[in-house]
């Protein structure tokens, strides 16, 4: 039997864009025939759960019985990967308990597959955070998510700045989000559908819409873009389901 | 009757594929706003409809000549982009015509590619034709393999201005189709450029059917009918 899977998306900073990477990749497992589940840390509103109601529960995960509903059912219940948007603020916090309760132990001694996609922005105290989360990462799988949510880089112009966040942590992989048109991403927010069900020109309920077919192709290409990343990590090696060739969303 | 050569095409009724001709170059001054023009002209005695709009703000504009069935758009912002591209998508067979500036050839064919607009013409059975002007200047060279590689030979058009290419076309350019534009004495030129004058009324009204400018008006109208016979049967 395959072994669980559970990816946390997370940042302590806000407004990185993590909600944003998470439905990237239940879009991606979606097109990859993975079964998923997706935990919604924005507790009690959650904005994941917006967009794949189907998949997503909101939970409060510093609260025991929420953990419990997340780890405890892992071995149980079918999907074999789940996906946890975990919110601003709430990613040490939630390590910690990941610690506290052994699953970072379980991580390590092979039990389960643990992968953290560590959000990050345009900024020093966004970086800041990388050497925090590393302290966590042994036996898990650590993806620093550089999000282009605006033009500005990541300090690649100050080499020294840039190697010592994104160099010093040996084992980090690093992904890059590219930036989404403004409008584009609006329509999607305002349609609140999947990447994956806009680019259809599908509603909510897989009802014909009518977006804009530009908006469309730029989500398109960003989303291939993104999911170009998410092959070149082997992201579906890690879930154990290692299938290639067309996807779903491609066709 | 005296123009039935023009307009008579062999089982029209079959067409399903809108065709969506884009006059373009990375140059300014190479005649595509004429192209256009003549383009549009045809299409609308043909047809008795086209849809033509004006990206060419900064030269001699389309609009200047047929504000009628002319209409402005741009693509330097989105909301411009989704004007234009939301309506060239559609396969509602009335021809479209972009007179694409020079200043908005990069950007629109980034977007282009971006956005798929190829691929997705072809599956709501639109037809794009790309009508390069050719030129023998470095940014005409530059650019015209750049789109070679984004769109398919079937929908690549070189035109062979001779009002501006004065010698042999450029072997770059001479593989795929060609459409070939003689050139006109400066006198017709002049004549031609003028902003009231119209083709199909010229062809209506001038009774010598030898005249030079007769003459090359029909020829080019024959070359545009061959062209959207083409375009028509290849998205069908």
């Amino acid at each position: 039997m395959a072994k669980p899977v559970v990816i946390v998306v997370g940042a302590d900073k806000g407004g990185v864009g993590k909600t944003t990477v998470s439905r990237t990749l239940l879009d991606y497992f979606s097109a990859n025939n993975v079964p998923t589940r997706a935990f919604d840390t924005e507790f009690p509103r959650g904005t994941l759960k917006r967009f794949h109601p189907d998949h997503t529960e909101i939970v409060d995960i510093t609260a025991t019985s929420d953990q419990m509903k997340i780890f405890d059912t892992l071995n149980s219940v079918g999907p074999s990967v789940t996906v946890i948007d975990v919110r601003a603020g709430l990613l040490s916090p939630s390590l910690v308990a990941l610690r506290d309760i052994g699953f970072l132990d379980a991580a390590k001694s092979g039990q389960i597959t643990f992968a953290v996609f560590h959000i990050l922005g345009p900024s020093i105290a966004s970086l800041d955070e990388i050497a925090e989360t590393a302290n966590f990462m042994i036996g898990a799988k650590y993806f620093l998510v550089k999000n282009f949510i605006n033009n500005t880089s990541f300090f690649e112009w100050d080499q020294a700045t840039y190697n010592s966040y994104f160099h010093r942590i040996k084992d980090a992989t690093e992904i890059t989000i590219p930036k989404l048109n403004e409008m584009a991403y609006e329509q999607v927010e305002v349609a609140s559908v999947p990447f994956l069900k806009f680019v259809a020109n599908k509603g909510q309920s897989d009802e014909a819409a009518n977006y804009s077919f530009v908006l469309r192709g730029y989500v398109r290409h960003w989303l291939a873009n993104i999911w170009s990343e998410f092959d070149r990590i082997k992201l579906t090696d890690l879930v154990g389901s290692g299938k290639s060739g067309t996807r779903g969303g491609e066709k | 009757m005296g123009l039935d050569w023009a307009r008579n095409s062999p089982d029209i009724t079959v067409m399903a594929a809108t065709p969506v001709y884009i006059i373009c170059s990375p140059r300014p001054l190479v005649g595509k706003t004429l192209i256009a023009r003549l383009l549009s002209e045809f299409l609308l005695f043909k047809n008795g409809a086209v849809a033509a709009f004006d990206i060419n703000l900064k030269e001699p504009s389309l609009l200047d000549y047929l504000p009628d069935i002319t209409e402005t758009a741009e693509v330097d912002d989105t909301f411009g982009k989704m004007a234009l591209m939301d309506r060239l998508i559609i396969n509602d067979g009335i021809a479209k015509v972009i007179d694409l500036g020079f200043h908005a050839f990069d950007e629109f064919f980034k977007m282009s590619d971006e956005i798929g607009f190829m691929k997705e013409a072809a599956r709501r059975g639109v037809s794009p034709a790309i009508l390069f002007i050719a030129d023998s200047d470095r940014l005409s060279a530059r650019f015209y393999p750049i789109l070679q590689r984004q769109i398919p030979p079937t929908a690549l058009v070189t035109v062979d201005n001779e009002y501006v290419l004065r010698g042999e076309l450029p072997s770059a350019f001479a593989s795929g189709k060609v459409l070939h534009i003689a050139a006109l004495p400066v006198f017709l030129k002049t004549y031609i450029d003028r902003l009231t004058f119209s083709f199909t009324e010229y062809l209506r009204s001038e009774k010598d059917s030898s005249s030079e400018l007769h003459q090359w008006i029909r020829k080019n109208y024959f070359s545009f009918r061959e062209l959207e016979l083409n375009l028509i049967l290849q998205g069908s």
